[in-house]
C-alpha cells in the first residue's frame, strides 16, 4: 500500500471523526446549558434526577457508556440494532459531553456576583431577559478557558468510538497498520489529531480575544 | 405621597431586622437614613425595592399596594406582573454600583429603557446622553465599565438609574465602596438632584452630607427608628440616648 493510498483510505476515517466532533458539539453544548438550568430547577426531584445523571456520567467511563447505549436496546428490548451503531454513539458521547458542559456552565453561573441579577431585577427585567441579555453573555466569557479543555479532550475522545467498531480514523489507523505491518498509521493519526487541535486551539483564542472587550 | 412603608417586619430566621417601621417620602423630599451597621437601614431599602420580601406590614408607591396585610397580619404582595409595574416607579443606586460589563456606558443607560420600557431607542439614547452630560460624562459613552473610576461608575449607575424615568430614586451607601477622594464627585451629583427637587432616600454614612442636603434625617437601630425630623434637629440637638451616642462616634 502506497502512502497516497493509506491516507485516501484515512480521509474517509478522518471525516468520520470529525463528523462525530461536531454532532457532538451541536448536541452537548446547548443540551448542557439545559441540564444546568435543571440543575437549579425549583423543583426537588428534578434537581434529584439531574445530579444521579451528572454522577453516573462522571462516575464511569465514556468506553462503558457507549457500549450501554449500543448493545443496551438489544439486551433489555430484544431490538434490531442493526443500524443504531451510529446514532448510539452521537447519543453516548451528546449524553456525556452535555454532563460537563452542564458543570461548566454551572460553575459559571454562580460566578456571577448577586449585585448583576439585583441590578436587572430593580431595572424591571423578566427572569428571561435577565439570564439572555445580563448573565448569559458573562457566563460565556468566564467559562470559554474550560470549554476549550474540553473540546480539546473531546478531539482525542473521538478514538472511543472504535468500541463500537466505528471506523473513524483511529479504528483505521489500528486496522491498516495491522494489515499492512506498517507503523506509518499511528503517526497519520496522530498527526491528524495534533492538527485539529492545533486549529480548536486557535479558534478558542480567537474567541477569547474577540470577548477581551471588557472585563 | 410617592411612598409609604407601614408597620414593616422583617425577620432572617430568628433575628428580626425590622421591628415595625414606618415612615413616608413626599414628592421632592430627600430622606437620608443614618444608623449603626446592623441597624436594619438597608434591610429596609432592599423592602422597598423588592429584593427582600417583608413579613409583616405594606408598601404603597403613589397610592397604590404592592403588599397589604391579611387578617393574621402578614404581609400578602401583588402577583409577579403587577408587581414589575411597581418597578417602574423607582431606581435603586447599589453600594457596588452593579454595572452591566459586558455594556458600554451608553448601553447600560438605554437598554432597560428600550428592553423593559419599550422606549424608541433614538429618544433613549437621547435621554441617556443628557443624563451623561448631567453627570459630566458626555465624553464616555462609548468606554467600557471597567475603564471608569469608582466615582464615574457611580455616576454611570445614578445616571442608568434616572435613564427610567423613575418617581423616587434610593441610594444604598453610595459611597461606602469608593476612596475617599472620589466621594466628592457622587455627593455633588446627588446634591444637585436634590437642588431639581428628585425624591430621594439616602442610606448613608456621610454625616455632613446627610446634614447639608436632606429636609429629614431617619436614626435607625436595632430594626427600630429611634428618632427622625429636621436635619440640624437630629445632628445638633439629638433627644434620644442612642442617636446622642451614635453621633458622638462620628464627631470624634
Amino acid at each position: 500500500m502506497t502512502l497516497s493510498t493509506m491516507l485516501h483510505t484515512m480521509s474517509a476515517g478522518m471525516l468520520r471523526t470529525c463528523g462525530i466532533f461536531i454532532l457532538t458539539l451541536i448536541g452537548s453544548l446547548p443540551l448542557g446549558m439545559i441540564v444546568a438550568l435543571l440543575r437549579k430547577s425549583r423543583f426537588a426531584l428534578v434537581r434529584g434526577i439531574v445530579r444521579v445523571y451528572i454522577s453516573i456520567i462522571r462516575g464511569t467511563p465514556l468506553m462503558l457508556q457507549l457500549l450501554v447505549w449500543y448493545f443496551g436496546p438489544f439486551y433489555l428490548f430484544n431490538w434490531n440494532i442493526g443500524s443504531w451503531r451510529f446514532p448510539a454513539l452521537i447519543i453516548g458521547f451528546v449524553v456525556n459531553y452535555a454532563a460537563y458542559f452542564a458543570e461548566i456552565y454551572r460553575g459559571g453561573i454562580e460566578s456571577i456576583p448577586v449585585g448583576q441579577h439585583e441590578a436587572a431585577e430593580v431595572l424591571g427585567f423578566t427572569k428571561t431577559q435577565t439570564f439572555m441579555r445580563i448573565i448569559l453573555p458573562q457566563v460565556i466569557k468566564t467559562i470559554l478557558p474550560s470549554v476549550t479543555n474540553e473540546v480539546i479532550t473531546l478531539v482525542k475522545d473521538t478514538s472511543l468510538a472504535f468500541t463500537l467498531a466505528y471506523q473513524e480514523v483511529f479504528s483505521l489507523s489500528k486496522q491498516i497498520s495491522a494489515s499492512q505491518s506498517s507503523f506509518m498509521p499511528f503517526l497519520i493519526a496522530g498527526i491528524f489529531y495534533f492538527i485539529a487541535n492545533y486549529v480548536v486551539a486557535f479558534i478558542m483564542e480567537r474567541i477569547e480575544k474577540a470577548m477581551n472587550y471588557y472585563k | 405621597m410617592i411612598l409609604e412603608m407601614n408597620h414593616i417586619e422583617k425577620h432572617f430566621g430568628d433575628l428580626e431586622v425590622l421591628k415595625d417601621i414606618s415612615f413616608g417620602v413626599d414628592s421632592g423630599e430627600v430622606v437620608s437614613i443614618i444608623g449603626p451597621s446592623g441597624s436594619g437601614k438597608s434591610t429596609l431599602l432592599r423592602c422597598a425595592t423588592f429584593l427582600e420580601t417583608i413579613d409583616g406590614g405594606e408598601i404603597i408607591y403613589m397610592g397604590d399596594k404592592a403588599a397589604h396585610m391579611n387578617d393574621q397580619g402578614q404581609a400578602v404582595y401583588v402577583s409577579h406582573q403587577e408587581l414589575r409595574r411597581f418597578r417602574s416607579y423607582y431606581g435603586l443606586v447599589f453600594q457596588q454600583f452593579n454595572l452591566f460589563p459586558h455594556y458600554s456606558v451608553l448601553k447600560n443607560l438605554t437598554d432597560a429603557p428600550i428592553h423593559v420600557q419599550h422606549r424608541d431607542r433614538s429618544e433613549a439614547e437621547e435621554t441617556a446622553m443628557e443624563l451623561l452630560g448631567k453627570m459630566g460624562l458626555a465624553d464616555r459613552a462609548d468606554a467600557y465599565p471597567y475603564q471608569l473610576s469608582g466615582g464615574q461608575q457611580q455616576r454611570v449607575a445614578i445616571a442608568r438609574a434616572l435613564a427610567m424615568k423613575p418617581q423616587i430614586l434610593f441610594f444604598d451607601e453610595p459611597t461606602s465602596a469608593l476612596d475617599p477622594e472620589l466621594t466628592g464627585e457622587v455627593l455633588n451629583v446627588i446634591r444637585q438632584l436634590a437642588e431639581e427637587k428628585m425624591t430621594m432616600v439616602v442610606v448613608t454614612h456621610e454625616m455632613s452630607f446627610a446634614k447639608a442636603v436632606s429636609n429629614r434625617v431617619i436614626f435607625m437601630d436595632g430594626g427600630l427608628i429611634v428618632e427622625q425630623g429636621d436635619p440640624a434637629e437630629v445632628f445638633d440637638h439629638p433627644k434620644e440616648d442612642r442617636t446622642k451616642q451614635f453621633l458622638r462616634v462620628f464627631e470624634r
